[in-house]
């Protein structure tokens, strides 16, 4: 089994004097090969399940059944001073249980993903120096090399121009066309409407569906207050 | 050309490490009494000149001293600067300088011998690392950087506290003197056993630095970052931190407070091999014993009383380290 399976998972911030936070429980399961876009407004958690979903915060309560999972910061969380082509192939340290360095092959692999997202020339830049839109290339290069069966990405398309914002979101279909199961937080409906399922985290509820019911005018006032009159991403009228 | 291949990356650092004891052989042949290159290789071997024999006992010890001391300095210095992600780190991060300082200071008032103030430095530097480190463990805040950092301060800050009241209660004629001196630092005092002694804790330490490579590399981008690349990285972190309190300890405990030499040589060696930990602390080790040695030879250049090296690493060190940092600035 390498899906995803949630039950009654809850995530959030325990902490005292009520200033934690609850996430609605969720019961879902996802299929590897599938596409999840998250949305909600800002401060409705969706960070903070992401980091759950990818073992970085414990559950409430619930459990998840998860495959290993590799997790994508947001946009600027990431500040190395070494090579692009060093920090693409830790993704390859779980893989070096007792050597204190990296392997040749680590290297390699490092440079086919960076190759392959066409940031290969940028291999022995310092990642510091490099734009947004380069940088986030580059973290996603290294979700191929970590190669993980579950990809937790927070907002991957923040930040960029819409040439980046194009070739990241190709790289995404990628990732998923390999047989992984790919959940991205986004506030860039364009890329919720062409994934194949939303999950909508409101103040107190939350929703999955396909996207064409998730971004109706009646859920995205529901969701965020606001009117729109068709398709969040083109304008065009929703079928 | 595979093995050239994977030797490439290494060849700065073993450059360096080759420099460092290419200095030693000089410092040993060099002095008062002059020795050959080769008189001096025989004596290693027990079969010397009574000239060379002499120099050996006498140089011997303090020059393993000042390059066990300086390489530990360095090593634990840039562990502390990949880790924090902070050019300022420096050993004494954790408080762990002042912490040994406070431990010998307090030797030396109840007339300990030199095993008994160099075991009381150790045990004190690593107490007020422990200390830092324990403090540290208690907060919740993020990855735990600024907390190690906020705890080192206040445990550093209480060992100076201390040491300020056993420095008001030492009697001013014999033991005030042991007590400055100490804490100006030296390499002299070492006799070859103890520096040997010191060699232990160092090693091993220095092995843990070196074992962990580039997983500091990995801790380097925030605990998050290293969890989800598949790290321990609450025990790793821990490792290198106790790694790099350990070799400071063991240091100070050997030669009393010997600053900028943990700040400078990352800095130094940053300019040749780059950031990354695997080359950064095998070669910041060989430019800190480098910079030791030159350190206390010039201590014993200017006639014969000795300057402290715990002064002239700070005389040397500060301007050198502005140049550097200019250098670096204006480079990038």
């Amino acid at each position: 089994m390498s899906g995803l399976l949630l039950e009654h998972l809850v995530a959030g911030r325990a902490a005292r004097g009520g200033k934690g936070f609850r996430l609605p429980p969720l019961n879902q399961s996802v299929a590897p090969g599938e596409v999840v876009a998250v949305i909600g407004p800002n401060g409705t958690g969706k960070t903070t399940l992401l980091k759950t979903l990818a073992g970085l915060l414990p559950p409430l309560a619930g459990s998840i059944h998860r495959p290993r999972a590799a997790w994508l910061p947001p946009p600027g969380a990431v500040s190395a001073g070494f090579s692009v082509l060093h920090l693409t192939a830790l993704g390859r340290s779980h893989l070096r249980r007792w050597s204190s360095g990296l392997a040749p092959a680590d290297l390699e692999a490092a440079r086919a993903a960076l190759d392959r997202l066409e940031v290969g020339h940028l291999a022995d830049r310092p990642f510091d120096r490099l734009s947004s839109g380069q940088q986030q290339l580059v973290l996603i290069a290294r979700l191929f090399v970590q190669d993980a069966p579950l990809c937790l990405l927070d907002e991957p398309m923040a930040l960029l121009d819409p040439a980046h914002a194009q070739a990241v979101e190709a790289a995404i279909r990628t990732l998923a066309r390999e047989d992984r199961i790919v959940i991205a937080s986004t506030h860039h409906l364009p890329l919720a409407a062409r994934a194949d399922r939303v999950l909508a985290l409101g103040p107190d509820w939350a929703e999955m569906a396909a996207p064409a019911r998730a971004l109706a005018p009646d859920r995205i006032r529901a969701l965020f207050g606001v009117e729109v009159d068709g398709c969040p991403c083109c304008g065009g009228p929703l079928s | 050309m595979d093995f050239l291949n994977r030797l490439t990356p290494a060849l700065p650092a073993l450059i360096l490490a080759l420099l460092a004891l290419a200095g030693a052989a000089g410092v040993l042949a060099t002095g008062p009494l002059a020795i050959s290159p080769g008189d001096l290789l025989s004596a290693l071997f027990g079969q010397g000149s009574p000239d060379a024999e002499l120099v050996l006992t006498l140089r011997g010890p303090r020059l393993l001293a000042a390059l066990t001391c300086g390489a530990a300095l360095a090593g634990a210095g840039a562990g502390f600067q990949i880790l924090f992600r902070n050019p300022l780190a420096a050993p004494d991060l954790l408080g762990v300088s002042s912490g040994a300082g406070l431990g010998a200071a307090l030797a030396l008032l109840l007339g300990a011998g030199t095993a008994l103030v160099q075991g009381a430095a150790f045990a004190g530097g690593l107490a007020a690392g422990g200390l830092a480190m324990g403090c540290a463990a208690l907060t919740r805040s993020g990855d735990g950087r600024l907390a190690l950092i906020l705890c080192g301060v206040v445990a550093g800050a209480l060992a100076s506290a201390g040491l300020g009241l056993v420095v008001i209660v030492a009697e001013p004629y014999s033991q005030l003197p042991a007590i400055t001196w100490w804490l100006l630092g030296s390499f002299t005092r070492a006799t070859l056993a103890e520096a040997l002694f010191a060699l232990v804790p160092i090693g091993l330490g220095g092995a843990v630095l070196l074992w962990l490579g580039f997983r500091l590399d990995v801790l380097s981008l925030g605990d998050e970052q290293a969890r989800s690349l598949g790290l321990p990285a609450r025990r790793l972190r821990l490792a290198a931190l106790a790694a790099a309190a350990l070799m400071t300890s063991a240091a100070v405990a050997l030669a009393g407070i010997v600053g900028w030499i943990g700040l400078l040589a990352p800095h130094a060696a940053r300019l040749i091999v780059g950031e990354r930990a695997g080359r950064l602390i095998p070669a910041s080790m060989a430019v800190g014993a480098l910079f030791a040695l030159v350190i206390d030879r010039l201590a014993t250049a200017f006639g014969p009383a000795e300057i402290p090296v715990g002064l002239l690493s700070a005389a040397l060190g500060a301007p050198a380290f502005l140049f550097l940092f200019v250098a670096t600035s204006r480079r990038s």
